[in-house]
């Protein structure tokens, strides 16, 4: 079963593009060619010659012929499944099936041919559609390779830019060194910048202070304002003025990276500055200080949902905490106003050190002992719990629906998700586990992004935003057929920044005179786990 | 050995494409003219041209292109380079490629990666592969099946080159590993068929161990299983029930490709019944469930060979193989019937007959084309059977006797032949055959069978009865008399009707003719009529009066003449067999007065031309036998004539016999030929002397590697000389003849002493011949000798010649040129005719139809007949076609066809007519006749050579 060379020629037997798969000598294959028209009789209701040696397998093709010379042991069967992809291809590329076109095409027939018939002449099998993905040669992963290189490139000369600030700066600084102290307002504003960046990210912290480190850039909202060092030096280092536009450079240039890296395979640790919980085990860590307000308090709620893969819910727990984050000793002297709705099925408790009977009258949470401070520091102070548990099965935010269908030899798996929540949900990610798998599986349709991990081989779906318009959504694809069963636990990841319970700060006063203070906060859902089973 | 060839573009001439523009736009930055400019300069390349300079230019300027599609174009070129010298070492600058080979195996663009590996599966010089290892081996790991795939074929060209162990000798442990791993089809696939190439145990190992999925492995790689199980097998016998399971178990998918190798894997291991019969069964469900014409044909193929090898099996599958006689394809209903009647047996020939009959009948209803041609077909079947089992016969004689009023006279005539043949070999069907043909006898219409079916009648209507009975047949064939009379004629003019064919004699008053609306039928009706199928039974009655009057009335006197002789054998007969006086005296007369008739009608001036001179002369002699018959006349008449046909059938089948007692006494092995011991065979031992087995045999024929001819007198025959002694240079060329090509190898001498610059041996080709490669520029040293090769192209059957000369340079004279004319070298045709058979039918189809005749009158100093035909076939290579013994005796003239083939297909018709003059000279012509112009003009040159003896 070998095919010695593909050829397309002229009915005048003019030899028009020849591919030889196996050694041959060119006067000897010419030979071959050349006695081809001359065999081929008119009239005949089969489309193959055999001489003494060879046996030639054609198709007539308007002015052309197709032809395959192959060994007389060949498999017919064979030979003319190889024919009739051939037959598909020429027209592709020369539409005119005529002489010229297809001179004109020569190469790119010859490239064809190589796909459908490997060296030494055995059939491949492809599909049409595989031999066009093959010859137009576009590659996810190089393109990919080329915006690693310029990230690089970027970076590199972004850092030669920082450095070259950096010179001047300390240049700057020593002259203000001697001018005296100054720039705590740009800090603040820093701060704030950095605060409303949360959402996007990470990364601003590497700007400022001309280093890399990536745990560093992710600390962000738990560093302490009070912690900053009252060193002014320190502080204006911390706080260049030019820092900003640096920054958002920089952090572009990483989150291309982080991208690249990510869909090349590497695993990366989902932007934990969004999910919140790295970014509080990371916080004490930051080391430099960022001036932030001086009180900040955090809501939070996690989500524990295990859905049944035949519709239902199992469980869904909400656990929430307040935690308030006090700068300096003089500011924490206050009391946090809440401002709540119905709230029903939730069960709050307050931290013992919170008067009970403020929280449930005005509802306002502040320590039994007006006289006393909150502790400061920058350690998060948790002053309020709340816990929910439901098998509504309306609560639950996001239904996912997975019906996975053998047919033939691939498995069909068609996932829909749904968002009940009244509330947009950012970031959502749902990872469906695929049984081992060398290809990426073949996503026929999709709402959102998607990317395989081949390493853990998962699926992962990423819709970066569901709201409104677009509630509801589904993936299409196929895999080698597999067990349906594979498909599960389906993990899902989101975030939003409303609450299940509805619980706000309505403003925090003054414990002593009840003037208002500034705070600044933050108030997110994470999703602690969210299977379907 | 000459470089292989990789690929070829039709290069057209009229673009110009100059070495300049091309390196202009290969340095040049546009990508889409650097890609046109490198697809100009592989054209350039593979047409001759020599562009020594642009090497570099593409390792600067093309080498760094990221351009894929310029990339790829460039891998092409890199193929089709000269990347040694002429001592076999690896040029120097071929490095410079290495660095960018590697960097395309590392490219994160994986189709690149692909490309590039499967680029190296070319490359042959261990130089540039040897770096580029480590790339390879990781490429096997890549994410990508593409990459893999053609890295796994990379690495399995690269073993196999010699002294590979060297550098990759854990390649197949590394491909070994890979397969366990693999899960892309085509990789795997070709990952098992390295192993099966360079290490078989541990392809059988991974089989062996892997025996449960084998079903549902892709068939692309059950291919690969089975050609392993057969070099398995053939190396190591022993173990042939081991895989026989699995061939069997893989008989049972559904890929169509992977049952045929089966069954063709199960026939080359297994000469068992079982096993045989096994294959034999899948390709028959193949042959039915495939609807591909070239499938069945060449399934049927297949079957073919499995009648010859193991026929006992094959005759249990006849039905089976019968069962594709559905198929509306005559080429597969002809191999179809040809494997058919070799098989028939005395037990399943009824079965066949009857499936035969039931076919002819069907050809009947369907108003399909090519049914006449398919039924002549199934008559010849049903002929060849009968003359094997002559009991049958019997059975389908009568049927076979209801197609002689066919209006196909081909099938008809098959029919007739037929039935002269049985009723010869089976006296015991005689009287039967014999009853019904003159029952039928007047539906026949056409001359040719009627002429021979008389002959039947006369010479086989032996009792009484019978003799009556013909006598009467033919007479009622005849109608009335007078066929025609003079008073008619004006009458007859009256009806205004010029065609010859519409002369109206009266109408046959024993059997007036009615036509369907109640009108007397003329006898121009009943002539229209014949033409008309048989099966309008009214119009056939109509017809049916007068068959054989029609025909006379349209001019044929030889079947007059015909009908005289039959007429007059019946009488003579009469008498043997002592009838009454009365009778045969009347017998006589009218037998004479219907002679005499015919004799008449052939004079009338109404006719379309007057009797001629032979039908004459014959019947008058069979007028003078029954007015005056003598013993002698009666012995020649009655036996000697039957005799005669006897010898014929006698001698025919002598000759069917003898010739398959030829074909069976082919010796499969010469004495002195080379005996393979499989088990001596070393791994990489490339030799020419050790045979692979049948596949590769197969493949190395196919590329034309083994070519099977030797003959060692020709050769010094075909040594030229090109120059004179006395001239500068000295030439010879030792010419080969390929089948399609011819190769020079010219020996150039430097006479002198002085170093000749730049010779060149410029040829030019005239007729269908054509130069493959340019000339190259050579340096010869004093005295030197140089040998030169030359490949010129050959694509039709024609004498061509080469000429040309030989230039070169003296350092002496300033850069003088200096021309040697050579000698012309003549191409003979006979190199490319060979002898060949064809059947008389088909001899006389082509001969009708070829448009090109040359006539060469006979001028020879031979004087026998024979002599002389033997001395054209010895001259022409060309096969006699007349049996001998249609040549025998010495009658001084001689009539014979001649056949050959050509290498290209063509077909040359050669007719001798010679007849020995008074003087003692042959006269007469030679006729070549073929669809081409260069055949017929050259064999007639060369017969006008060679005719003198």
């Amino acid at each position: 079963m070998v095919v010695l060379g593909a050829s397309v020629i002229s009915k005048s037997g003019k030899a028009l593009v020849l591919r030889n798969y196996v050694e041959m000598t060119r006067i000897r294959i010419e030979g071959l060619l050349a006695a081809f028209p001359k065999l081929v009789g008119s009239g005949k209701q089969h489309t193959y010659v055999e001489t003494e040696n060879v046996r030639y397998v054609y198709q007539p093709m308007e002015a052309l012929y197709l032809l395959l010379v192959t060994n007389k042991q060949s498999n017919i069967l064979e030979d003319l499944e190889t024919l009739r992809l051939i037959s598909k291809i020429v027209p592709e590329y020369c539409p005119a099936l005529d002489e010229e076109s297809v001179s004109h095409k020569a190469f790119e027939l010859i490239f064809a041919f190589d796909e459908i018939i490997s060296y030494q002449g055995h059939r491949e099998p492809v599909t049409l559609g595989q031999v066009k993905q093959f010859t137009d040669m576009d590659s996810h992963e190089e393109k990919l390779h080329n915006m690693i290189m310029q990230s690089k490139i970027a970076e590199t000369k972004d850092i030669m830019k920082r450095k070259a600030n950096e010179i001047d700066k300390t240049k700057i600084d020593k002259q203000k060194i001697e001018a005296g102290p100054r720039g705590y307002v740009p800090g603040g504003l820093t701060g704030i910048s950095a605060q409303s960046n949360l959402g996007g990210g990470m990364g601003m912290g590497s700007g400022g202070f001309g280093e890399t480190n990536n745990g560093s850039a992710f600390g962000s909202i738990a560093s302490n304002y009070g912690a900053s060092a009252p060193d002014e030096k320190a502080r204006v280092a911390a706080a260049p003025p030019k820092g900003k536009g640096m920054k958002l450079g920089g952090s572009s240039t990483k989150n291309q990276l982080l991208e690249s890296l990510k869909a090349e395979g590497e695993l990366i640790v989902e932007e934990p500055a969004a999910y919140g919980t790295a970014a509080a085990a990371g916080g004490p860590k930051a080391g430099p200080p960022v001036p932030t307000d001086p009180i900040s308090i955090m809501i939070e709620e996690k989500l524990s949902v295990v859905l049944r893969k035949d519709g239902g819910m199992e469980n869904l727990e909400v656990q929430g905490t307040m935690a308030l984050l006090v700068g300096k000793d003089e500011d924490a002297y206050i009391r946090v106003v809440l401002e709540s709705g119905e709230n029903r099925g939730f069960q709050f408790k307050t931290h013992p050190n919170i008067d009970k009977a403020l929280h449930q009258k005005q509802n306002a949470l502040g320590l039994k002992d007006a006289s006393k401070p909150f502790p400061s520091g920058n350690q998060p102070l948790g002053i309020l719990k709340w816990r929910m548990q439901s098998k509504n099965e309306e609560m639950v935010p996001l239904s996912i629906n997975c019906w996975p269908s053998v047919t033939g030899n691939e498995s069909q798996v068609n996932i829909e998700y749904e968002s009940q929540a009244e509330f947009d949900l950012k970031n959502v990610l749902i990872s469906i586990p695929l049984p081992a798998l060398r290809d990426a599986p073949q996503v026929n349709q999709i709402d959102g992004e998607w990317r395989y991990d081949p390493r853990r081989s998962v699926l992962e779906w990423q819709i970066v935003l569901i709201d409104d318009t677009n509630r509801s959504g589904s993936l299409e694809f196929a895999v080698p057929a597999t067990d349906p069963q594979s498909f599960f636990p389906i993990d899902v990841k989101f975030a939003a920044d409303k609450t299940f319970c509805d619980v706000k700060i309505k403003q925090v006063i003054k414990a002593s005179s009840g003037e208002a203070v500034k705070f600044g906060g933050k108030t997110q859902l994470v999703v602690d786990s969210y299977q379907v089973l | 050995m000459e470089k292989p060839c990789h690929l070829l573009v039709h290069f057209d001439k009229g673009t110009p494409a100059l070495a300049n523009e091309i390196k202009s736009d290969l340095e040049g930055s546009d990508v889409v003219r650097k890609q046109d400019a490198m697809k100009k300069a592989i054209m350039l390349l593979l047409n001759g041209e020599q562009l020594p300079t642009l090497f570099i230019t593409i390792v600067r300027y093309v080498l760094p292109s990221e351009d894929h599609t310029v990339q790829k174009l460039l891998l092409l070129y890199l193929e089709i380079i000269d990347k040694t010298d002429a001592a076999g070492k690896v040029l120097p600058e071929m490095i410079l490629i290495c660095q960018n080979l590697r960097n395309n195996l590392q490219h994160p663009n994986e189709y690149l990666r692909g490309v590039t590996l499967r680029f190296l599966c070319r490359i042959q010089e261990r130089e540039l592969l040897e770096p580029l290892i480590p790339s390879i081996q990781a490429n096997l790991e890549h994410r990508h099946s593409f990459v893999r795939k053609n890295a796994v074929l990379a690495v399995n060209a690269i073993y196999k080159l010699p002294h590979a162990e060297d550098f990759l000798q854990d390649a197949p442990e590394l491909i070994e590993r890979f397969l366990g791993n693999e899960q892309d089809a085509s990789a795997r696939r070709n990952a098992f068929l390295m192993l099966y190439h360079s290490s078989q145990e541990r392809a059988v190992h991974f089989l062996l161990s892997n025996l449960d999925n084998v079903p549902n492995w892709p068939d692309i790689m059950q291919m690969v299983v089975l050609e392993l199980i057969r070099k398995v097998c053939r190396t190591n016998p022993g173990e042939k029930g081991k895989y026989i399971k699995i061939i069997l178990t893989l008989l049972g998918t559904t890929s169509t490709a992977v049952v045929y190798e089966c069954a063709g894997t199960l026939v080359a291991l297994s000469s068992a019944p079982t096993a045989i019969r096994a294959a034999a069964n899948s390709y028959c469900q193949l042959l039915v469930s495939e609807s591909d014409n070239n499938v069945k044909l060449i399934i049927l193929d297949r079957l073919q060979e499995l009648k010859s090898s193991h026929r006992e099996v094959m005759v249990d599958m006849i039905m089976d193989v019968l069962r594709v006689l559905s198929s509306p394809n005559m080429d597969i209903r002809r191999k179809t019937l040809d494997i058919a009647l070799d098989l028939i047996t005395p037990r399943n020939i009824d079965e066949v007959v009857l499936t035969l009959k039931k076919e002819v009948v069907k050809t009947q209803n369907k108003e399909l084309e090519k049914v006449g041609e398919y039924r002549q077909m199934l008559v010849q079947a049903i002929h060849n059977c009968a003359i094997k089992f002559p009991d049958v016969a019997s059975s389908v004689v009568h049927v076979l006797m209801d197609f002689l009023g066919d209006s196909n006279t081909a099938s008809a005539l098959d029919v007739v032949f037929f039935v002269r043949e049985i009723i010869e070999t089976n006296p015991k069907l005689r009287e039967s055959i014999v009853t019904r043909l003159l029952d039928t006898f007047s539906q026949i219409r056409s001359a040719r069978v009627c002429a021979c079916a008389l002959w039947i009648i006369g010479e086989y209507c032996q009792s009484l009865p019978e003799v009556e009975s013909g006598l009467s047949t033919i007479k009622t064939s005849l109608g009335d008399l007078p066929f025609f009379t003079e008073e008619e004629a004006p009458a007859e003019n009256n009806e205004s009707k010029p065609a010859p064919t519409s002369v109206t004699p009266v109408v046959s008053s024993k059997r007036p003719a009615v036509l369907a609306d109640g009108t007397y039928a003329t006898q121009s009706a009943a002539v229209e009529l014949a033409a008309v199928a048989p099966t309008t039974t009214l119009a056939a009655a109509a017809a049916a009066a007068a068959n054989l009057r029609a025909l006379l009335l349209t001019g044929d006197f030889f079947l007059g003449s015909v009908i005289a002789t039959t007429l007059t054998k019946l009488v003579l007969r009469l008498e043997d067999l002592h009838a009454s006086k009365v009778a045969i005296n009347k017998a006589t007369a009218e037998a004479l007065l219907y002679l005499v008739s015919i004799l008449r009608l052939g004079e009338s001036t109404a006719l379309p031309h007057p009797i001629d001179d032979d039908s004459r002369d014959r019947i008058t002699l069979a007028v003078r036998i029954l007015s005056s018959p003598s013993d002698v006349m009666r012995l020649v008449w009655l036996k000697y004539c039957q005799d005669s046909f006897r010898k014929m059938i006698v001698e025919k089948q002598a000759r069917e016999t003898e010739e398959s007692r030829a074909k069976q006494a082919v010796a499969s092995a010469q004495p002195d030929d080379l005996i393979d011991f499989y088990h001596l065979k070393s791994r990489k031992g490339l030799s020419q002397v050790e045979l692979e087995d049948e596949v590769q045999n197969d493949l190395k024929r196919a590329t034309g590697e083994i070519s099977k001819e030797s003959e060692g007198i020709r050769k010094l025959n075909r040594v030229l000389q090109l120059t004179g002694f006395s001239d500068p240079v000295y030439a010879e060329a030792y010419v080969t003849v390929h089948q399609y090509d011819i190769v020079l190898d010219v020996t150039v001498v430097n006479r002198t002493s002085e170093t000749l610059q730049n010779l060149c041996l410029e040829l030019a080709t005239m007729g269908d011949l054509k130069l493959v490669e340019r000339p190259q520029n050579y340096t010869l040293g004093p005295e030197a000798s140089k040998q030169i090769r030359a490949n010129i192209k050959v694509s039709s059957t024609e004498t061509g010649v080469i000429f040309g000369n030989i230039v070169y340079e003296t350092t002496g004279s300033a850069l003088e040129r200096n021309v040697v004319v050579l000698n012309d070298i003549h191409i003979d045709i006979m190199d490319y005719i060979s002898p060949a058979t064809c059947q008389d039918v088909a001899f006389r189809n082509m001969w009708a139809e070829f448009e090109w005749e040359n006539k060469v009158a006979v001028n020879t100093s031979i004087t026998e007949v024979s002599q002389f035909l033997e001395h054209i076939v010895n001259s022409t290579n060309m096969k006699c076609l007349t049996p001998p013994s249609a040549l025998d005796g010495d009658c001084g003239f001689l009539a014979a066809n001649l056949y050959a083939k050509s290498v290209f297909g063509e077909d040359a018709l050669v007719n001798v007519s010679v007849e020995k003059q008074p003087d003692g000279k042959l006269g007469g012509y030679i006729r070549i006749r073929s669809k081409t112009q260069g055949i017929a003009l050259s064999l007639g040159d060369k017969i006008t050579l060679k005719q003198k003896g």
